[in-house]
């Protein structure tokens, strides 16, 4: 890979110290134990619990749209941009495109490195079904997505923002998105799961060969027309499992739903408030 | 603004799309119901006994020239064929990013298109209504001032003061009094919308 | 390629009659050709064709150090590569798109490790292990390029020798690997290697193994990849969305393709004679 070396790049590689500790020897199945006992998360969540979201709009001044979004301490900033020709295009295409960028937090090359590029694939697979794109043909939102914190789950945090993002930005959409992550492991399905919970379902750690799932499941919905914009899993999960979870996934959605309509319409009183003011002062 | 406002999110179901209710800017419609696009306020406006949904957004609307629009543009490079525009604003709304169009000589004016000078219509500098042609060349809108409302409204003269038309192909500088030769636009005064019109382009150009 | 609008309605109609454009019924297949051990610098390779989707896989094996947070694990990379010869769209930087979206599927589809153990790739913990290549070159797209791949892929590494470790001298920092001539090799287990089957969603209907024109009628579709009775990965490709039940039942349809199709591939390798000499490339 080509690196810039106008830029301060750091090392190439880093390995963090605690992989070589005495204290790395623990079993994965004696770690789960530790993250997951008496029906209590590590963070004293239910299993079934989403963490506490919080919200904000424009916070990045030079975009169109922003939005700033929690969960727990993951933290993502998302910000939307004017439609712009798209670049290196000659033929006519009839419906607008959607560009995505995703960028995580692990110290890393500015460059995209292919997980960062998967998700932003899925992003903008999620995205395309909810904005009109028909009303920008020729043209391309820019989307950006940067993770300061990720504690898990940073997927979903940045397409429900990214929903925001777009809303705020007066882009035209079809509806509502919001987006929820679920881990299983061991049967036992953790919403939202944190990092720790998330690197521990993304392998098997019962190893006497039974037939449990691990694995991670991301959807994201469409809220008024009950669609499923994106899915998309990665592990060893069966049919029952992933039936299941998809239920529990569907609610997880419906219940953040109501804290971004009830955001959206803050800020919308909001900047009609400021605009009569505005009025107010120049007819003065 | 009067009394309550209707606040509505994308997605959210405004009201059965029928003889009386149609979907209008913002709004869009799916299996007999009208829908909102945008997160902003419901508007109804009443037009020959039919009420026409719409839903305006508080802040800036993401829009982009389309076929037909009225367009504010600056005129940035002229040539023997053409001239090079930005445009500015879209009906009302201004734009945060200009967007590149060409106009053909052809279609500056309605009568006589042969006679046409592209040098005695337009300067660069020139700010002008135009309407937006159909898009046949990818990436490029083309523009067309054939109409007699259509044209430079606003332009300065050689020594840098502003102009006011004598006739609808010359202006004369308010300073030195010389005249010039552009393709004037007929501003209808009792058009509301037009003269917001200008009035933005007076605050782009300042 | 594109179609008008009454071609689309015709291909629609096909679906819903359960009698498709070519005559199949809305969950077969179309018919494939495999050869393996065709690329004879390659460790292992299989050429499958399913009608016009043409792919070619060889697989290679290096000699490197793992990651130092998983010192007991192998590694496994997958290339895709897009020739223009397969269609003009591919030329230049076309196919890149295409390239990555594939390759991201299938290593996440192989990222389990009950799916494709890497433990038995390692060679000595922390300082040496395998590491496979996984190269896929596009020479034709007839549609369905998810589903041949996945079976490419895996006809190949199940066609892959892994040389065996004759000796290991550690002096220091240096490790030094005496490894067996290729004629005394190790197979890799593929057993459980994942199937991916797309489903399409056609009007009310679901199909698996789509041609280009029925790719074309279809708004969105999910590819389901299964190794063994579980998920390994699903991802849901194109701009539409779907309701949650039919996600479900594109599911179980792929799911019950995928252990038919994984059945069909395991009989066909295990009548693959180990002498034979079959191959375009020969």
């Amino acid at each position: 890979m080509p690196i810039d070396r106008k830029r301060i790049n750091g090392p190439e590689e880093t390995v963090p110290y605690n992989l070589y500790t005495k204290l790395n020897t623990k079993s994965l199945l004696q770690e789960f134990d530790e993250l997951f006992c008496d029906g209590k998360r590590a963070d004293n969540r239910a299993p079934l619990e989403h963490r506490k979201i919080f919200l904000k709009t424009g916070v990045v001044s030079q975009a169109k749209g922003s939005a700033y979004i929690e969960l727990g301490k993951t933290k993502v900033i998302v910000s939307v941009f004017d439609p712009r020709e798209i670049p290196n295009r000659t033929d006519y295409s009839l419906k607008g495109e959607i560009y995505c960028e995703f960028n995580c937090t692990k110290r890393r090359l500015h460059q995209q490195d292919a997980e960062e590029k998967q998700y932003s694939a899925i992003m903008k697979q999620a995205l395309e079904s909810t904005v009109c794109r028909h009303e920008f043909p020729n043209f391309q939102v820019d989307i950006y997505a940067l993770v300061l914190h990720n504690d898990g789950s940073p997927l979903s945090a940045a397409i429900t923002a990214a929903g925001v993002a777009l809303s705020h930005a007066g882009v035209p959409m079809y509806d509502l998105i919001v987006s929820a992550t679920l881990g299983i492991q061991h049967n036992v399905k953790f919403l939202d799961p944190s990092n720790t919970e998330q690197r521990l379902c993304d392998v098997s750690i019962s190893s006497d060969g039974k037939e449990d799932s691990h694995g991670i499941i991301v959807i994201s919905m469409l809220h008024t027309h009950e669609q499923i914009s994106q899915f998309y899993q990665v592990g060893n999960i069966s049919l029952e499992d992933i039936t299941e979870s998809v239920k529990v996934l569907e609610t997880a959605c419906k219940d953040i739903v109501p804290l971004v309509q009830k955001h959206l319409v803050k800020h919308i009183l909001k900047t009609i408030k400021n605009n009569e003011d505005y009025v107010i002062l120049v007819s003065s | 603004m009067a009394g309550e406002l209707l606040i509505c999110v994308p997605g959210q179901r405004l009201c059965l799309c029928d003889k009386v209710y149609t979907s209008g800017q913002g709004t869009y419609e799916r299996q007999g119901y009208i829908y909102s696009q945008l997160a902003g306020y419901v508007d109804i406006v009443e037009k020959d006994g039919v009420k026409i949904v719409e839903v305006h957004t508080s802040g800036e609307q993401t829009v982009v020239p389309a076929q037909g629009d009225i367009v504010t543009a600056q005129v940035n490079i002229i040539t023997q064929q053409y001239c090079k525009c930005y445009i500015k604003c879209i009906g009302d709304a201004v734009l945060r990013r200009p967007y590149r169009a060409v106009l053909r000589r052809e279609d500056i004016r309605a009568t006589e298109k042969d006679k046409v000078e592209v040098y005695k219509s337009f300067r660069p500098g020139d700010i002008i209504l135009a309407r937006v042609l159909p898009i046949t060349e990818a990436h490029t809108y083309q523009l067309s001032t054939a109409e007699n409302e259509l044209g430079v409204v606003i332009a300065h003269s050689e020594y840098g003061h502003p102009m006011v038309p004598v006739s609808w192909t010359q202006m004369q500088c308010s300073k030195t009094y010389v005249k010039e030769f552009r393709k004037v636009a007929k501003v209808v005064p009792e058009n509301i919308n037009q003269q917001r019109l200008i009035k933005r382009a007076e605050l782009v150009t300042e | 390629m594109t179609l008008c609008e009454a071609e689309k309605t015709f291909v629609l109609h096909g679906v819903e009659e359960n009698f498709r454009i070519d005559g199949r019924e809305r969950e077969d297949y179309r018919p494939m050709e495999l050869e393996t051990d065709i690329v004879s610098h390659a460790f292992g390779s299989a050429r499958l064709r399913l009608a016009n989707t043409d792919v070619l896989v060889a697989v290679k094996i290096e000699v490197d150090t793992p990651f130092p947070e998983r010192p007991f694990e192998g590694k496994l990379e997958f290339f895709v590569d897009c020739s223009a010869n397969a269609t003009p769209d591919f030329e230049g930087r076309g196919g890149e798109d295409v390239a990555i979206e594939i390759s991201n599927t299938l290593s996440a589809a192989y990222h389990s490790p009950k799916v494709f153990d890497l433990r038995k790739l390692c060679i000595l913990k922390g300082r040496k292990c395998w590491k496979i290549f996984v190269d896929i070159l596009l020479l034709e797209c007839g549609g369905n390029l998810f589903d041949a791949v996945s079976l490419a892929v895996k006809a190949a590494l199940w066609n892959t020798q892994v040389p065996l470790i004759r000796q290991i001298d550690i002096d220091g920092n240096n490790v030094e690997l005496k490894v067996s001539e290729l004629s005394d090799c190790q197979r890799l287990d593929v057993k459980t290697a994942p199937v991916m089957v797309t489903v399409c969603k056609i009007g009310e209907h679901c199909i698996v193994d789509p041609n280009v024109a029925e790719e074309q009628c279809s708004v969105g579709s999910i590819v389901v990849s299964v190794s063994e009775n579980k998920f390994s990965t699903v991802l849901q490709t194109g701009t539409g969305s779907l309701h949650s039940s039919t996600l479900l039942d594109c599911l179980k349809l792929g799911y019950k393709v995928a252990q038919r199709l994984d059945d069909a591939l395991w009989s066909t390798l295990s009548k693959i004679q180990p002498t034979e000499d079959v191959g375009f490339l020969k």
